[in-house]
């Protein structure tokens, strides 16, 4: 290669990491303010100009915890619906999923377009039958109200994911079981399921996501006792003004774990998110 | 694939199929799914037919009224203007997102040091919440002390207040979109550049094929369905959530960004016309159908569902 090339390459070299540069802070200067500013004290984080130094301090954290508005109670809502529902779903999607992976019969394209066709509903649309069926029931502003709403877009999704897990094993492994004597629930419990771990922990963490960072059917299903963290974080916004320190702090005990778990399946991101149709690197 | 399958579950008939081990797999599953989902689905229609209030406590009251719902839909200007509005923001945010997405993903699979973990890095939005989505950037445009509308006005680029103006604050909610989700289509698009065999592209550099040469001939065409899949799985989620834009402007300035879904919630649960809200909420609900129509179609091309 000429002297001339390689000045054009690494000309073109400067501009990529330039441009990549452009797209990290594009991505990441949101979040680490709102991280940095959860430290700042009232005075510093309503000041006109931004402050990058500044004394830090715990107390937005500290007010939010132990102060009148007890965040606890908000965690613990948001912990069990998000939990339970995510259990449940995928328990019941793993199940699910490998009925749809193994069978073939008629009309199986409608059943398998009706279960995504269930994931896919507008959460507005959704939300008005659930609301008058959970008057109803007496579930409104209850725990199971919100988890049975979140298994609306959780089953759905996990039994099309751990469907697309299991397409993907060939049948061949569960028949060698099946030889050594295992019934058709053993070759699938002890041989199959094993072997879709990683799928299993992609579909839980998805669901995990999806109903932790749930708002809509949180606001309206959900009352004093029942209201998850989402909603707490909502209603820092008063019509006397907001209080952006403690805004901010919540925001990152909200996005803080989901980020973590999220980026901790990252190699089957990929996989889950595009329920099961692109396989990932 | 199909043939294995269909050795295994002894049966094609849906009938026989649903007492088979595979149906009885499915039976627990499908049966809260349908609980789920096609009551509801019932209900909803029956909705859109009557007139529904809500009274104190546990009562509801319904009247039918038969097309009454329907007819004041199509004659009702808001509405429409609703679904413009959704239209208008549906082809910035997700058209938007596409082109970044794609953007994106080309710029990282060219770095050579560092890929993973920049792809990590820019994939953190995805994973927060919309509703926080709404409020950090609501802190960050704040007129008298968010970061970003001080760079702006001390650039000079925009002075006054972002979230006030109409098309400012329609193009602030749509930034916000874009911030969250642009690193989906950038993940999902990598996966299919990352999958082009490496020597397909040195035989075009060694043919003398330049950067563009190369996308437009050999990388564009061989990611072309992964990037579908991707804009369809964006507008499944685009139809579906509207917390940004409702923690963010809640519709305004002046119902500049009161998208159809925002439309619908106000209608039910401030106004209290459920019956008139189900009937909206229908029609967002083809709408999300078609897509996801369109969806397995593409996935049944692709060999992978039904």
């Amino acid at each position: 290669m000429n002297k001339n090339g390689s000045a054009r390459l690494s000309g073109q070299k400067i501009i990529l990491n330039a441009l990549l540069v452009v797209v990290l802070l594009w991505t990441l200067v949101p979040i680490g303010w709102m991280v940095l500013s959860s430290f700042k004290s009232a005075a510093d984080v309503l000041s006109p100009t931004p402050l990058l130094t500044f004394k830090p301090t715990l107390a937005n954290y500290a007010s939010l915890f132990f102060g009148g508005n007890n965040l606890l109670s908000y965690i613990r809502s948001s912990i069990l619906a998000a939990g339970i529902s995510t259990i449940i779903a995928t328990t019941l999607g793993c199940f699910a999923g490998y009925g749809l992976a193994r069978s073939s019969f008629r009309g199986k394209h409608h059943l398998a377009f009706w279960i995504i066709s269930t994931r896919m509903a507008p959460i507005a649309a959704v939300i008005l039958p659930f609301f008058i069926g959970f008057t109803f029931l007496h579930l409104i502003n209850t725990i199971w109200g919100l988890i049975i709403a979140y298994l609306s877009f959780n089953l759905p999704f996990a039994i099309w994911i751990m469907n697309a897990f299991f397409a993907d094993l060939p049948p061949g492994i569960e028949e060698a079981a099946r030889v050594d004597g295992a019934t058709r629930f053993q070759a699938f419990w002890r041989v199959a399921l094993p072997l879709t771990a990683p799928g299993i922990v992609t579909t839980a963490i998805l669901c995990l996501v999806f109903s932790w960072n749930d708002y809509a059917f949180a606001v309206t299903f959900t009352g004093p006792g029942s209201q998850t963290l989402p909603v707490a974080a909502s209603q820092l916004i008063t019509q006397t003004g907001v209080n952006w320190g403690q805004l901010t702090a919540i925001g990152t005990v909200v996005a803080l774990p989901m980020v973590i778990v999220g980026l901790a399946v990252r190699r089957y991101l990929v996989r889950g998110l595009t329920l099961g149709a692109v396989t990932g690197e | 694939m199909q043939s294995e399958a269909t050795k295994y579950s002894g049966g094609e008939r849906t009938g026989r199929w649903i007492w088979s081990f595979e149906g009885r797999m499915m039976l627990p599953a499908l049966v809260i799914l349908a609980a789920i989902s096609i009551l509801p689905l019932l209900y909803i229609i029956w909705m859109s037919f009557s007139n529904v209030t809500l009274l104190g406590g546990a009562g509801i009251t319904s009247r039918w009224v038969g097309l009454g719902n329907w007819a004041r839909m199509f004659s009702d200007g808001t509405v429409w203007s609703g679904w413009l509005t959704m239209v208008m923001y549906f082809v910035a945010t997700v058209g938007l997102e596409m082109i970044l997405g794609i953007a994106i993903a080309l710029l990282i699979h060219e770095v050579v040091w560092g890929k993973n973990l920049a792809m990590s890095l820019i994939l953190i939005p995805m994973f927060v919440a919309p509703v926080i989505v709404g409020l950090l950037g609501r802190f960050m445009v704040n007129s008298t002390y968010g970061l970003y509308s001080w760079v702006l006005s001390s650039t000079g680029i925009f002075t006054g207040n972002i979230l006030g103006g109409k098309v400012s604050a329609f193009v602030a909610v749509v930034l916000m979109d874009v911030w969250e989700w642009a690193p989906l289509i950038a993940l999902i698009t990598l996966a299919g550049l990352v999958s082009i065999q490496p020597q397909v592209l040195e035989a075009a550099r060694v043919d003398g094929a330049n950067y563009l040469a190369r996308l437009r001939h050999i990388v564009f065409p061989s990611i072309s369905g992964i990037v579908i899949v991707a804009l369809l799985i964006r507008s499944m989620d685009a139809l579906r959530y509207f917390d940004i834009i409702w923690q963010v402007t809640g519709g305004g300035p002046a119902n500049a960004t009161k998208i159809i879904p925002l439309r619908l919630y106000e209608t039910a649960f401030r106004f209290l016309h459920l019956g008139y809200a189900a009937t909206i909420g229908l029609v967002m609900l083809a709408v999300s159908i078609l897509v996801a129509n369109l969806f397995t179609a593409i996935l049944r091309q692709r060999g992978l569902a039904g």
